[in-house]
């Protein structure tokens, strides 16, 4: 089967990882219940004149996506495809307060432009002038997933030979008002570091954006072939996760034991991380563990920061020490399977590979 | 006048989120589409909605509103006159 390169990987989230340098080097700890973007300089890729209509996921998104062309040396991809369950919240929450405030009267047309759901994959194509295949995928915990599984059908198909595919989710006011109303998050401020063994319910909110530069043949760079990823939705129970990954593992040639590293999205929700430690249990009971959602929170498609980090283990053949879970990882790190799941309904494997 | 002027300045500012701009900045006389400020026609819906909040003004015909929103001066004028009518 054609094999599919990451070749390039760009990501804006609490942590400094818009930065470059060493993965996670400088880190940023919180206690608290969400965590922002830590947002570089975006007038690097964004004329000051476009950058006022822009909200913030709108440029957490171009920026993401700008530092993964740059990484694969693209300048010009033949396809963009995001995934992301929010959308545009904060200019959406900006139309409809207006529509309350003055009562469906003079009512500017910005925010309502910008609100939409595929006005980040539409602003990359504006600044980068794409007029290529261009689509975002809504689809809640699976948005970033089903945006590569559209990019993979591409490459697959020959249709496409390098695409930018990305995943990105903001956090507002008003949304975090809402979400926690469903108790999704803890009622008290939390240490990062200390959130993946808390022993209460809920987790902390987070945003940011990751993209990737896909390509069917291998850059000078590139450190990760994408080898295969699979969903699950609303599994009946902890058997059906395991057979599913086994499953996963069997299509792709491979056993448990062929696995070197395994990135969870453990979020520090008692409930929520209880399939994690069945998983690990049944099929990964030695396997060295690595997690990422103490580093940029819980949002839907918060997996593209999983994959961004896998796929940065995998070129520093190294696990930072703040994303390490469990054991110890080995010196050669040549497969990685990253399994989350999202509020215990959607569930996804991405198998990533070493490229030496 | 002048301070007529000078609010507007504020309020386009302040309405269009203007980046490093500020209201010395901006030249009574100066284009403000186009090789001025820059403005486009989605920035046009903006300045209209902004006479209408603002200054309770309704721009009846649309074709007059190159002319109205050629510049601060240019507006400030239109203000002035509609305000007069309407007294």
């Amino acid at each position: 089967m054609l094999s599919i390169y990451i070749n390039g990987a760009g990501c804006i989230s609490p942590q400094e990882t818009a930065a470059g340098g060493p993965m996670l080097a400088n880190l940023r700890e919180y206690e608290q219940v969400k965590l922002a973007t830590v947002d570089p300089d975006y007038k690097q890729w964004i004329d000051v004149k476009q950058i006022r209509r822009m909200s913030r996921v709108v440029k957490m998104g171009v920026g993401a996506a700008n530092l993964s062309l740059q990484a694969a040396g693209i300048a010009m991809p033949d396809a963009i495809v995001t995934g992301t369950a929010y959308g545009c919240l904060d200019d959406t929450g900006v139309f409809l307060t207006k529509m309350v405030n003055q009562q469906e009267e003079m009512l500017t047309p910005t925010a309502f432009i910008q609100s939409t759901h595929n006005t980040v994959g539409g602003q990359i194509a504006l600044l980068l002038g794409c007029n290529a295949y261009n689509n975002t995928f809504v689809h809640r915990g699976f948005s970033f997933e089903n945006a590569l599984l559209d990019t993979i059908m591409m490459l697959r198909e020959g249709s496409a030979q390098q695409i930018l595919v990305g995943g990105l989710d903001e956090l507002t006011p008003h949304s975090y008002q809402i979400l926690s109303r469903f108790g999704l998050y803890k009622k008290e401020p939390v240490k990062t570091m200390e959130l993946l063994n808390s022993p209460t319910c809920g987790t902390i909110a987070g945003e940011g954006a990751a993209f990737f530069t896909l390509g069917v043949q291998p850059g000078t760079n590139t450190a990760a072939e994408l080898t295969g990823i699979s969903t699950l939705y609303k599994p009946m129970w902890e058997g059906e996760v395991i057979g599913h990954i086994m499953k996963f593992l069997e299509d792709n040639n491979y056993t448990p034991n062929d696995i070197d590293l395994l990135v969870t999205g453990r979020n520090g929700d008692i409930g929520q991380d209880e399939i994690y430690e069945e998983v690990v249990e049944a099929l990964f009971p030695e396997h060295p563990e690595a997690s990422f959602k103490h580093l940029c929170g819980e949002y839907p498609t918060a997996v593209g920061f999983g994959m961004w980090l896998a796929n940065g283990i995998l070129a520093d053949q190294a696990v930072p020490e703040a994303a390490m879970f469990y054991g110890q990882a080995p010196r050669r790190i040549k497969k990685i399977l990253l399994y989350n799941h999202h509020q215990g309904t959607h569930h996804s494997l991405v198998l990533l590979s070493h490229v030496e | 006048m002048e301070q007529l002027m000078a609010d507007l300045k504020k309020q386009i500012i302040e309405q269009l989120n203007l980046q490093e701009v500020t209201p010395e900045s901006i030249g009574n006389d100066e284009p403000l589409f186009k090789e001025g400020l820059g403005l486009d026609s989605i920035d046009a819906l903006e300045l209209i909605v902004l006479l209408q909040q603002h200054y309770n003004i309704r721009i009846a015909n649309p074709e007059q509103g190159p002319e109205i929103f050629y510049s601060i001066r240019s507006m400030a004028e239109f203000i002035v006159a509609q305000q007069t009518a309407k007294a």
